[in-house]
């Protein structure tokens, strides 16, 4: 790194540290060329209609569409199945609970948001597939609803502490000020400190679904394998295929060779890109919340 | 003041435990470094058809030769293949041929295969599906539905339930060996699937999970659930039995093969040469396949499913 | 009866509504683990090695590779991210650089995990020719977790009282010695739950080391750099797809409750550390 005067000391401290930092800073920023170097084969085989060819083939053609539709699906049907349970337990545990109550709610919540997801696999392919076949009279249970409603279970601690935390984060004043001027305490939550925190909310909901559209191993085992856009596409019930399932499927084949191999890194780089606008939409709506 | 006490100790606690780990993983790898030249690590990989023989004959064949370690892991037949062309693992496990692309892929790893039994691929489905009267299809009939022709099992004389149609990720052996006895072609496609698996073992439960199921899979892994059916050829039927197999009447047959880069050497050469011993192929024989006398007398048996 | 009463109640009613059945779902998610993997448990499935497919036998090694795995990342992981942290509260003094560091930690830490697979294994497999390895899976679990204790530690230097600082600057240390003699003994909490939470992650990691790191049976401790190690993540990955056999399933699920049990652990001592943090800071 060139560094101009700003920094008086140069002893070894100095330098031990610059180390560690470059080697923190600049790997995000490795990970990103490496994955536009290591795709740029398959979209001179393709052309960018990878991105939204529908057949994907292995060793004929690639076609991106349906892992995309598949991970925004998954990760749609997440968001609307895990918003009423987040909010609703965020606003309850921030404007309702007692001090104690509201410590233990969160500990649990961080303690759930680090079950592994493999477990989360397990629970889907030994009880949620049957159970989603049964429940709805599917001939199979493996859909893309079954990964969405995993997906929502995965994300809803992480949702919601987040959302708790932006909760907090509005000003005791302004609740007392709304009390004061008579309205009840539901009156208050819902017109006075819920749009204030309407960006941190936001932004934890984006999180949430950052990390949803992410995971790999549940999604894998449930969602069926099947790289195609069920018909009619908004068949919730079909099977399908989300971005990391397929890396996670055909990388140890690929594994650093041919035009597979790079088609499956310009997955990854769609799968980077979309995760990251939903993370930076998070981030800063959360860092302008406070 | 007293709350901090347990906080340090937790702290300290804390220390300890990694620290203690730490010694434990770390200190027999150091302590041994002396005799780590010594053991041999032959890494293998691939089919999970293969998988069992040769993770049963690991065991036994370890146990004899302390100073050899086998690591064994799944994939599938193109993980096994690929990871032997790029010297990842010392033997790549394919329960099919290599392809004309993965030949030319690899053309410099020169590729060798070792033939250590013979298996068959039989068509498969729910045991619902075969109790309800779908004992046998014919070849035309296995092709519609994989085609997406036939959809509901009653259209060839099952029960009222459509047809779930489950295909294998495009470089699993099974597949390729499959595919090549219903239309001619290794990797003809499956327009008709439902659900696309991986491992046999995956497979074997999505079918058995279901009642309406139907796939592909070897002999060796059929079960009260997954049930193989015959293959009607005009009054014919040929039921995928062992006997069958080696009488050469059941048409889907291969080889399972053992992948190495240039002739095995060395203590590779010792582990396969263990599974072509009588032994190894009892082993063989014990996971449900059909062993092999010598690797010659049957390498020419790589072209029979295209029969 | 009033309306506005009645809506109130109402309103409080589907929000303890909601929350009892988030609470409910993730209930029975422990219970289920605890209820499936405990008929596992016993002596010999904890200390023996996994035999026939992980049919019979236990999981003695792979619960090493998952130690082996998480330690190793947490080592390698710990001196970059501390390194890191002191270089930019000490050394950076420019806001607008010091936005531009978070937002990359920040965006590292959003990375899905199979890319770190991914690209990991082309740098460390096939660069640094270490194959799949569990050198190989170290690395990956490593890169994956510096975001984690990057921002614990970073939140433990950025809260020492700043008079503490002033304590050292008066007396002349140099950047170096301030760090050793006021920083890092202050920071102490932040280093150790940030490694627990980073231990933590790495233990519940398999997208990123599936295919990478791992080989599934034959494995026991590895002798030299260039080996795959087994893990219970990967082992409950394989046993997962067997859905259809109960044995596989129940070997799933004991190895499942393990896992399950050493992530939560390492979570709550954390969770514990902090509360006891911040009671402290309270007094």
């Amino acid at each position: 790194m060139n560094m101009k005067p700003m920094f008086p000391e140069r002893g070894p401290a100095f330098w031990l540290t610059g180390l560690a930092a470059t080697v923190s800073a600049g790997t995000i920023g490795l990970l990103f060329v490496s994955l536009v170097v290591e795709s740029v084969p398959v979209f001179k085989a393709e052309g960018v209609s990878f991105l939204w060819g529908t057949d994907w083939f292995a060793g004929e053609s690639y076609g991106a569409l349906p892992m995309i539709y598949g991970s925004l699906m998954v990760t749609g049907l997440a968001l609307v199945m895990v918003l009423p349970f987040a909010l609703g337990s965020a606003i309850l545990t921030s404007e309702f609970l007692s001090g104690r109550a509201r410590l233990i709610v969160k500990a649990a919540m961080e303690l759930l948001a680090g079950v592994p997801g493999i477990l989360y696999g397990l629970m889907g392919i030994a009880l949620l597939a049957v159970w989603v076949r049964d429940l709805f009279g599917l001939i199979d249970g493996n859909t893309l609803f079954t990964a969405g409603v995993l997906l929502a279970v995965m994300i809803l601690p992480t949702v919601m502490t987040l959302a708790e935390d932006a909760l907090r984060a509005v000003p005791g004043e302004t609740r007392d000020t709304a009390l004061s001027l008579g309205l009840t305490r539901i009156e208050t939550v819902m017109q006075v400190v819920v749009p204030q925190a309407l960006p941190g909310l936001a932004g934890a909901v984006f999180l949430g679904l950052g990390r949803a559209m992410g995971e790999t191993i549940a999604v894998m085992l449930v969602i069926g394998g099947i790289d195609r856009i069920p018909q009619p596409w908004f068949d919730l019930f079909a099977p399908g295929q989300n971005i990391p399932s397929k890396i996670g499927r055909e990388a140890a084949e690929a594994l650093g060779f041919d035009v597979q191999w790079s088609a499956l890194i310009a997955l990854g780089l769609v799968l980077f890109l979309m995760v990251m606008t939903l993370t930076t939409a998070g981030n800063f709506l959360i860092g302008k919340a406070r | 003041m007293p709350l901090t006490v347990p906080v340090k100790t937790v702290v300290l606690i804390s220390l300890i435990l990694l620290a203690g780990a730490v010694a434990m993983i770390f200190r027999p790898g150091e302590g041994t470094q002396v005799f780590a030249d010594e053991t041999t690590v032959i890494r293998v990989a691939g089919s999970t058809t293969v998988l069992p023989i040769v993770s049963r004959a690991a065991e036994r064949f370890q146990s004899r030769h302390p100073s050899v370690k086998i690591t064994v892991n799944t994939g599938g037949s193109g993980v096994g293949i690929h990871g032997a062309g790029t010297r990842r693992f010392d033997i790549g496990l394919a329960s099919r041929e290599i392809s004309p692309k993965e030949k030319h892929r690899y053309a410099s790893s020169d590729l060798r295969t070792t033939v250590i039994g013979r298996d068959a691929v039989a068509c498969v489905v729910s045991s619902e599906v075969f109790h309800a009267g779908v004992q046998a299809l014919s070849k035309q009939q296995i092709r519609d539905i994989y085609l997406g022709k036939i959809t509901h099992w009653q259209q060839v004389g099952g029960p009222d339930r459509p047809i779930i149609v489950i295909d294998k990720e495009v470089h699993r052996g099974t597949r390729h060996v499959f595919m090549q006895y219903l239309f001619g072609k290794s990797n003809a496609r499956a327009p008709g699937a439902r659900l696309v698996t991986g491992s046999n073992n995956e497979e074997q439960a999505k079918i058995a999970q279901s009642n309406s199921a139907i796939g592909m899979l070897s002999v060796a892994w059929i079960n009260d659930e997954v049930v193989g059916i015959g293959i009607r050829d005009g009054e014919r039927v040929i039921h995928p039995t062992l006997d069958n197999v080696r009488n050469g009447r059941f048409p889907i047959v291969r080889n399972l093969n053992l992948i190495t880069v240039g002739e095995p050497q060395g203590a590779v050469k010792q582990f396969i040469d263990y599974l072509l011993s009588e032994e190894g192929q009892q082993q063989v024989a014990d996971s449900g396949y059909i062993p092999v006398q010598s690797p010659h007398a049957v390498s020419r048996v790589a072209g029979s499913h295209s029969k | 009866m009033n309306p506005r009463l009645w809506k109130e109640r109402t309103t409080v009613f589907i929000l303890y509504g909601l929350t009892g059945c988030g609470g409910l779902v993730l209930a029975v998610i422990l219970t289920t683990v605890i209820m499936k993997g405990a008929p596992a448990l016993s002596g010999e499935f904890l200390f023996e090695e996994s035999r026939n497919f992980g049919l019979e036998g236990g999981i003695f090694y792979q619960m090493i590779g998952t130690l082996i795995l998480m330690v190793g990342a947490a080592m390698v992981c710990l001196p970059v991210a501390l390194g890191s942290v002191l270089f930019q509260t000490e050394f950076l003094h420019s806001s607008k650089l010091k936005k531009m560091f978070r937002f990359l930690i920040y965006s590292l830490n959003a990375v899905p995990t199979i890319i770190f697979g991914l690209i990991g294994y082309l740098f460390f497999g096939v660069l640094l020719e270490a194959g799949v390895s569990w050198v190989t899976g170290v690395l990956i679990l490593a890169v994956m977790i510096l975001p984690t204790l990057h921002v614990s530690i970073h939140e433990a230097v950025e809260s020492i009282p700043d008079h503490y600082r002033e304590a050292g600057l008066a007396l002349g240390l140099s950047p170096g010695q301030q760090m050793r003699a006021v920083i890092l003994p202050q920071s102490v909490y932040g280093i150790v739950t940030g490694t627990l939470l980073g231990l933590a992650r790495a233990a519940g990691e398999t997208a990123a080391i599936m295919f990478t790191a791992t080989a599934f049976s034959g494995v026991r401790l590895p002798q030299s750099w260039n080996e795959p190690v087994t893990t219970l993540q990967t082992h409950i990955l394989v046993l997962s797809q067997e859905a259809a056999n109960p044995a596989a399933l129940t070997h799933a699920w004991g190895a499942g409750l393990v896992l399950l049990t050493l992530v939560l652990f390492l979570i709550s001592v954390t969770l514990w550390m902090r509360t006891g943090m911040e009671m402290e800071a309270e007094r």
